[in-house]
């Protein structure tokens, strides 16, 4: 049971110590999503953090949630795509190349269950 | 204020579109990216929510990074990669926001300089509209009183009530038509109604004042000499008739009493006036 704990400890210890060093390496960084607006979304919750490299730390995770996602999404686009290639035969070789990729629904909704999200969307959604 | 929330979402929709193409998507569908933009918006609320929570409950206002930590371990988000991701892509850096520039109300109509605001009204307060909405500039024309023009348009007035008095009497009363014909009335006439006996008029006087109002002599001192005339003749009669002076003496204080009533309760009214003596004769004599 001590142990344990002491596991749990050591390991917030080697998880959290890069992350400061990483946060330190924040200073010049700019992520994608705009300060202000991460920060507009922090104060909405209650949170008002002095240190702006912390409003960063969180842009880029959620960048990086995101990014995931359309990842995983992609391959689906990918997986599902060449299937149907392959189906139509080598005349779409040459289309792959230069093939431009859509996100759909189709592609999403499968990705976002391997993250243990579910999405039902109303059926009025605007 | 209803418009701040729908710029941050669009910049959030701007920042999930550029990390899609990051990722190599080209398009997608509306429906995605409104998903993908909530599910932001969802993660970014959520770690402020879960730090905020973590940061009271070690008894600290601040947050630091211990408590995103802890929130992305609640959140089950893996953080270890995050340096990586950093340093391996290139990501693209939307520009800054920029404050909304307030629209500036086009003065178009602006006349002259607005008045600063008095002592006693505080600063913040808005300021005085332009002076023309409250200054009033009183611009009194001084009426024409050159004779001309008045007898001018003293005769103009006349003529326009005679003209508007003929059209109303010859739209409401008969009127007979110039032309002997049954066509529309163009030149009406005021029907003529003869009156029965017609000399009747002429027989009436009109020109007389009936009025003893209207008579330039003032009844009253009318009265008081009629009433000196009577006692005159009445005093001409007794030393006529030779009377005695004790008689006399009774007379004179009967007469000063007459005059006293007759002061004290005088009546303007010719009827109720003193009788009248046929003393004139009498006076002419004496």
């Amino acid at each position: 049971m001590n142990q344990d704990e002491k596991m749990i400890e050591d390991n917030n210890m080697t998880l959290g110590q890069p992350l400061s060093d990483f946060l330190l390496q924040l200073e010049d960084y700019t992520p994608t999503i705009p300060d202000a607006v991460t920060s507009y979304y922090l104060r909405s919750s209650g949170l008002e953090p002095k240190d702006p490299r912390l409003v960063r730390l969180i842009s880029i995770a959620a960048q990086k949630f995101i990014s995931d996602i359309a990842n995983d999404a992609l391959q689906h686009c990918k997986m599902r795509s060449t299937n149907s290639s392959s189906h139509s035969g080598s005349k779409s070789k040459q289309g792959t190349k230069d093939r431009r990729f859509c996100l759909t629904m189709e592609d999403l909704t499968p990705a976002l269950a391997e993250f243990g999200i579910t999405i039902k969307k109303p059926h009025y959604y605007v | 204020m209803e418009q701040q929330p729908n710029i941050y979402r669009k910049m959030l929709a701007a920042a999930v579109s550029s990390i899609l193409l990051e990722s190599g998507c080209d398009f997608t569908e509306k429906e995605c990216l409104g998903t993908l933009t909530e599910m932001m918006q969802a993660f970014v609320t959520e770690v402020a929510h879960l730090s905020k929570t973590y940061c009271e409950l070690s008894g600290r206002v601040e947050p630091i990074l211990g408590d995103v930590i802890l929130s992305f371990v609640e959140m089950g988000f893996n953080f270890n990669s995050l340096e990586n991701y950093v340093k391996t892509s290139k990501h693209v850096v939307l520009p800054p926001l920029q404050l909304q520039q307030p629209q500036k109300q086009l003065n178009m109509l602006a006349a002259g300089s607005k008045q600063p605001l008095s002592v006693h009204i505080p600063q913040h307060f808005p300021q005085f509209p332009d002076p023309h909405a409250y200054v009033r500039t009183p611009t009194h024309k001084q009426p024409i009183i050159d004779y001309e023009s008045v007898r001018e348009k003293a005769a103009i007035q006349k003529r326009d009530i005679e003209k508007a008095l003929t059209k109303f009497l010859s739209k409401t009363n008969s009127t007979h038509n110039i032309f002997d014909t049954d066509e529309s009335n163009i030149f009406p006439l005021i029907a003529c109604k003869p009156t029965t006996p017609a000399y009747l008029s002429a027989l009436l006087p009109q020109d007389q004042i009936f009025d003893a109002e209207d008579l330039d002599i003032d009844p009253k001192s009318q009265i008081l000499q009629q009433q000196k005339n009577h006692d005159k003749a009445k005093n001409h009669i007794k030393t006529e008739n030779k009377s005695d002076d004790d008689k006399r003496e009774t007379l004179n204080e009967s007469r000063t009493s007459e005059d006293s009533a007759n002061n004290s309760n005088y009546i303007d009214n010719p009827y109720l006036a003193a009788t009248k003596l046929p003393g004139g004769e009498i006076m002419e004599i004496s």
